[in-house]
């Protein structure tokens, strides 16, 4: 009895192998990087000339500083905007989908999923064309609504017109996943619920969304990390204008840090930006965890 | 009886109105990618021209041919070389990274199992823009910037992929890995030739998942790459358009061309994509 509970634990000590090339490359690739992230923020350096530690310098300058703040709540205005938007509509075609009218379903849904392979930089290159002053987007409004919309000019416009092109890039992926939730539904509680009178929306609200809580939250979180950091299509499309309107918080990190030569003042940036992620993530690990068991 | 409306003729109705809706919907997602292809096949003149037309009055097949020859500044050919090559390996990596991290921390029960896990995945909240500025550094130092390895290095590192195989090795029963025990097999052995196979499905979801991720990542080439012929395809296609005087229909041609290799690859992994994201329980 004792000897087999000896070569168990022998076994179960092979699980070290396996998890330690994960190991080391996750600790120096991905968590040392946050932690000499935090250490930089505290020093002035651009890369050649000696590293000057000075303190809470940067900090105080992140604090004053308008473009930071700026670019901040330019980030937080689209990752809320597009990820309602994008779950909202995920989620009605997820519905849709479930509906038994429906034929060639796989096709269908290929299409709204098609955005969602293509390349972020080749769709920001098509987009930024759609909306020109003689492109496609602008002429079809100033048909149909008879106004002219500056899409790529009006402060007020633009962040929209980033976030339209994202919520396109990006639904159908949401869509896969509430889909994979739909299914996992026990057709059971419809059928109960049929024989008790319930209509489309009784069953969407009392049985659809409850039994999707956490598929819709896991949804909601994942989605709002990805959209933090998201910064290709303003890099390809508006660079950040116009007045900064689009300057979201990735794109200012990349040009303090690549473009300016302010590492230390880039890395700040970073933390002020991790601090909030690490907000949604301590949500989202509850989530994880209370799924993964 | 005569103001009863027949449940068919309802049902028709209902069907009429979800369909109307879905090709509209449909339309509006596949119509950007069609206006970039028959873009890219008008005259430089034509493409934001006035009025609109979607087909091309005049069929200009020579971008396509332009974008390989005419532009010396724009070495196509090497960017997708240098694109398949990152993509490649880096896929091959997280593959690796996953399914052995994920088969050991669902298979066997050793001290810190737990913590470690749950290092691991709290990673997932590093959106890769919050790391550059230390990671280039890092780079740097390691002497891998602008190179193959300061490229595919990092971006194997996913810790969705440790989660997700994790996830799938909980599924399979432990008396299969068991009878091989007994049989006399080692832990290795029962990992390469009984675990991966059963993982096949899992594993090609992880493969598009995160070869698309890959694929069209901007800003780490970006950072690391600094001379031209190291450009992966997203950077090159964002230079050639912030470059001087590139004419449009070029810059949509080579938009076209990066599309087409996950295209091709999710034509044939499509059913993996929604089966993984089922079956390894990454909806909650």
């Amino acid at each position: 009895m004792r000897k087999a509970s000896y070569s168990v634990t022998r076994i179960q000590r092979h699980g070290y192998v396996f998890i330690l090339p994960t190991l080391i490359f996750f600790s120096v690739f991905l968590i040392y990087p946050i932690i000499s992230a935090m250490k930089l923020s505290f020093f002035e350096w651009n890369l050649l000339g000696p590293k000057i530690f000075v303190g809470l310098k940067n900090y105080k300058k992140l604090i004053a500083d308008t473009r930071v703040l700026n670019s901040y709540w330019r980030t937080l205005h689209f990752t809320v905007v597009s990820v309602i938007a994008i779950n909202i509509l995920a989620f009605t075609f997820a519905i849709m989908f479930s509906s038994t009218l429906i034929t060639f379903k796989n096709i269908w849904q290929s299409f709204i999923f098609l955005p969602v392979i293509l390349s972020m930089v080749a769709v920001g290159v098509v987009w930024e064309y759609m909306y020109q002053t003689t492109g496609l987007i602008t002429i079809i409004g100033r048909k149909l609504f008879g106004v002219t919309i500056r899409w790529l000019t009006d402060t007020h416009v633009a962040p929209y017109a980033m976030i339209i092109v994202y919520v396109w890039k990006t639904t159908g992926y949401y869509m896969v996943i509430y889909i994979a939730g739909l299914l996992d539904i026990p057709q059971s509680l419809y059928e109960a619920a049929r024989i008790d009178g319930a209509g489309f929306w009784g069953r969407l609200f009392y049985i659809t969304i409850p039994s999707l809580v956490n598929t819709i939250s896991l949804a909601v979180i994942s989605c709002m990390i990805f959209t933090f950091g998201q910064f290709p299509i303003q890099y390809v499309i508006t660079k950040g204008g116009p007045s900064r309107s689009t300057e979201i918080l990735a794109l200012l990190i990349f040009k303090q840090a690549f473009e300016f030569n302010k590492y230390g003042y880039g890395a700040v940036i970073s933390v002020l930006f991790f601090l909030t992620l690490f907000f949604f993530a301590v949500i989202q690990l509850k989530i994880f965890k209370s799924s993964a068991r | 009886m005569k103001y009863m409306v027949n449940p068919r003729t309802g049902r028709n109705i209902q069907r009429g109105l979800l369909y109307t809706i879905l090709v509209i919907v449909c339309f509006v997602f596949i119509f950007p990618f069609l206006w970039m292809i028959f873009s890219s096949l008008k005259l430089n003149k034509d493409v934001l021209a006035l009025p609109i037309h979607f087909f091309p009055r005049v069929w200009n097949w020579k971008s396509y041919y332009n974008v390989f020859f005419k532009f010396p500044d724009f070495n196509f050919p090497r960017y997708i070389l240098n694109s398949f090559i990152v993509t490649f390996f880096a896929v091959l990596l997280c593959l690796f990274f996953s399914a052995t991290s994920g088969y050991g921390f669902a298979k066997y029960k050793f001290r810190g199992n737990n913590i470690l896990f749950t290092i691991i995945l709290s990673t997932i909240m590093i959106s890769f823009s919050v790391i550059i500025v230390p990671l280039f550094i890092l780079i740097r130092k390691l002497g891998m910037q602008n190179s193959y390895a300061g490229l595919i290095i990092p971006e194997s590192l996913t810790a969705f992929g440790v989660f997700m195989m994790r996830q799938f090795f909980y599924s399979i029963p432990d008396d299969v890995i068991e009878s091989a025990r007994i049989d006399g097999a080692n832990e290795y052995l029962i990992f390469s030739s009984i675990s991966i196979p059963m993982a096949k499905t899992a594993l090609l979801a992880l493969l598009i998942f995160h070869a698309q991720w890959v694929w069209n990542l901007l800003i780490w080439p970006l950072i690391v790459i600094s001379t031209p012929e190291m450009r992966t395809l997203p950077q090159g296609i964002a230079l050639f358009k912030g470059g001087y005087n590139t004419p449009y229909p070029e810059q949509l041609a080579v938009s076209v061309i990066a599309c087409l290799p996950l295209l091709i690859l999710y034509m044939f992994l499509s059913k993996y994509f929604v089966q993984g994201i089922t079956m390894t329980g990454l909806k909650g």
